[in-house]
């Protein structure tokens, strides 16, 4: 195996409230290789888009962050100011989602995607710029004329595309993408997909998906991370785990996708009873327990730690 | 097509135009007692205006609406209540709970017992027991709950149709299912009837008995769940279909850009210039000629099945002797 792009080790992410700390990420290690593609998925509130800004050191100021996170051969945890700019947009960068308040309401679209690399000095001078800018509207399927456009011009899914050009201004070698279809009609994110795993093979892009549509991942990503409660509680093969989970959470998430042409779903959704733990508040033992169908008093003394669960993936339950 | 039960909403040959912009361009559908009708269409499509439209909150500049046989003239209507996308926006959040679902009351100046009516609507909504989530605020509640207090919002209205505008696109796929199952149950045990705005037909093969799909601001094609899902006719459909992430045994077939801009609709039939179908090079030329010069017009009021598209007419046609739908 070739060495990875991004190494996490036993990262914790911890927010300080009024009302306390808040553990939001507790202890998360995976590793992602040069081009592979991880799909992290997760309720509100599991920790997945805390875990993604730590990564690039996004979180606000005063937020604990322990562990270690390998990028690009870089520790990210304890680069100077100087390390950490050359690491954000060229190592990685990441795609938010495409809601209007991600982009800058009084600038062009043309501007916001040539900033980046005016800032990082990767092109020599604002014709450059410019160019590369039309050249990267073109590639995420939008006329070069539409530089001169401001985002409320744009309708979500343009939106989306523009998020995704500008992520890629400075060539990163990993890509981030924090909810990239979440919000948009299932054509348009078909079409975020399939634009992003097009870039992905072309540019020889890292990959990493974060999102609560389990279903999304599976065919978008080769491995497949479930979080809950702050921590990942599944890992493996991104078809296997959808199709054939081993951790009761996810196999619950999976069940809440309604398959059309399936009698037992029809006229019969699904879903996953109770409500996700507040992190501040979690449950003793394994969190999932209060809403889990199989728990039993074995699942109450102590949280279960990740453990192999068969082909190729890997569980925290103790029922594997 | 239900002999003997007169429609709780109908809508035949609405126009809603602002300007040059053709939202609503000749829609109709019917919702009956007791069932749930999803309106399908990418976002542009006019389902949301076409929704407004029966709420009374949008004018028609041209067609019909009526709610249980009474012309447009219901703004305020008790007999329609909307459920919106988004639970955290359309909750006060300065207002409990009891608050919440009392207003509507109030603006009614319902005479009954206030405190009882709230209490039957949380039950309904699934929110047990009441009592608990009577004092507590929007902030104090998870996403699901926030949608099931404004559900219980609208049934404490007694309504006889729920307007859902992508009831569930907000909130997390794992708790999606159970605020359908609850919009399912709520119109199995009480006979009301929910007429759902969605992009995802796997919606519909949730809680839906019959399907209107919307494009460019027509119904293009309609019938139930299950024959739509099973056998698609219009292409339009067939497309929609194929991008539901649990049917991937379908050939995706995306489609190019968004849906054109309603000021400016297509010559023929409006799908053309997106029909994979039409830019295959399968269709004869003189359908594929008809399908750029001539409308198919709108799916008719009355069509059990049928979709806007001439080459499945004209199959429909050589298989059911001459019958169009």
């Amino acid at each position: 195996m070739s060495e990875p792009l991004l190494s996490v080790r036993d990262l914790s992410v911890t927010y300080h409230t009024k009302g306390g700390p808040v553990p939001a990420v507790r202890g998360v290690s995976f590793d992602l290789e040069k081009g592979g593609s991880l799909g992290l998925a997760g309720e509100s509130g599991c920790g997945k888009s805390t875990l993604a800004g730590a990564l690039l050191r996004l979180l606000p100021e005063g937020t604990d962050v322990e562990g270690q996170v390998t990028l690009d051969g870089k520790d990210v945890l304890t680069l100077n100011p100087g390390g950490l700019r050359a690491v954000r947009w060229t190592a990685g960068a990441i795609v938010f989602q495409g809601a209007l308040h991600a982009l800058n309401p009084v600038q062009t679209i043309g501007q916001q995607i040539s900033e980046p690399m005016l800032v990082h000095k990767t092109v020599k001078g604002e014709k450059e710029a410019k160019t590369r800018t039309e050249s990267l509207l073109g590639r995420v399927g939008l006329p070069a004329s539409r530089a001169g456009a401001y985002p409320h011009q744009l309708s979500g899914g343009q939106r989306q595309r523009v998020l995704i050009a500008m992520a890629l201004a400075c060539d990163p070698l990993l890509l981030i993408a924090d909810e990239p279809t979440t919000a948009l009609d299932l054509m348009v994110q078909a079409q975020v997909l399939s634009l992003l795993s097009e870039l992905k093979e072309e540019r020889d892009l890292t990959l990493m998906f974060i999102t609560h549509d389990l279903s999304v991942l599976t065919y978008a990503c080769q491995r497949l991370a479930v979080m809950y409660a702050g921590r990942i509680i599944e890992e493996g093969p991104g078809r296997e785990v959808f199709a054939d989970a081993a951790h009761p959470y996810t196999r619950g998430l999976a069940a809440a996708f309604p398959t059309i042409g399936d009698m037992s779903s029809r006229l019969a959704p699904k879903g996953l009873g109770g409500d996700p733990p507040t992190p501040g508040n979690l449950p003793g033992g394994c969190p999932f327990h209060p809403r889990c169908p199989l728990a039993r008093q074995e699942c109450l003394p102590e949280e279960p730690e990740l453990r192999p669960a068969g082909g190729g993936r890997s569980a925290a339950c103790i029922l594997v | 097509m239900h002999p003997g039960v007169s429609p709780i909403v109908e809508v035949e040959d609405l126009h809603v135009h602002f300007g040059e912009a053709r939202a609503v361009d000749g829609a109709s559908l019917r919702v009956m007692p007791g069932e749930v009708l999803a309106l399908v269409g990418e976002s542009g499509s006019g389902k949301t205006t076409l929704i407004r439209a029966i709420q009374g909150l949008q004018k028609a500049t041209s067609g019909t609406v009526r709610v249980e046989g009474k012309s447009q003239a219901i703004f305020h209507d008790p007999a329609v209540q909307m459920v919106f996308q988004d639970p955290t926006g359309a909750l006060n959040p300065r207002q409990t709970v009891y608050e919440v679902v009392a207003e509507g009351l109030r603006i009614r100046k319902d005479r009954g017992d206030e405190l009882e009516m709230v209490k039957n609507a949380l039950s309904q909504a699934g929110l047990r027991p009441a009592e608990r989530f009577l004092p507590l605020y929007p902030h104090e509640i998870s996403g699901g709950q926030r949608q099931r207090v404004v559900i219980a919002g609208a049934m404490v209205m007694e309504p006889r149709v729920l307007l859902a505008d992508e009831p569930v696109a907000s909130l997390d796929a794992s708790i999606r299912g159970e605020i359908l199952g609850l919009m399912r149950h709520l119109v199995d045990d009480t006979g009301l009837a929910i007429l759902a705005v969605t992009h995802d037909l796997g919606l519909a093969w949730n809680i839906a008995d019959r399907v209107a799909v919307m494009y460019l601001g027509r119904i293009v094609e309609t019938g139930p769940t299950e024959e739509i899902l099973d056998d698609p006719k219009h292409p339009y459909t067939k497309a929609l279909l194929s991008v539901v992430p649990e049917t991937r045994e379908m050939e995706q077939q995306i489609l190019k850009g968004e849906i054109p801009d309603p000021s400016r609709v297509p010559s023929g039939c409006r799908f053309h210039p997106r029909c994979p179908l039409l830019q295959s090079g399968a269709l004869p030329e003189d359908v594929a000629a008809r399908c750029v010069d001539d409308d198919p017009g709108p799916v008719a009021l009355d069509a059990v099945r049928a979709a806007a598209c001439w080459p499945a007419m004209a199959t429909a046609d050589r298989s059911d002797g001459g019958r169009a739908e």
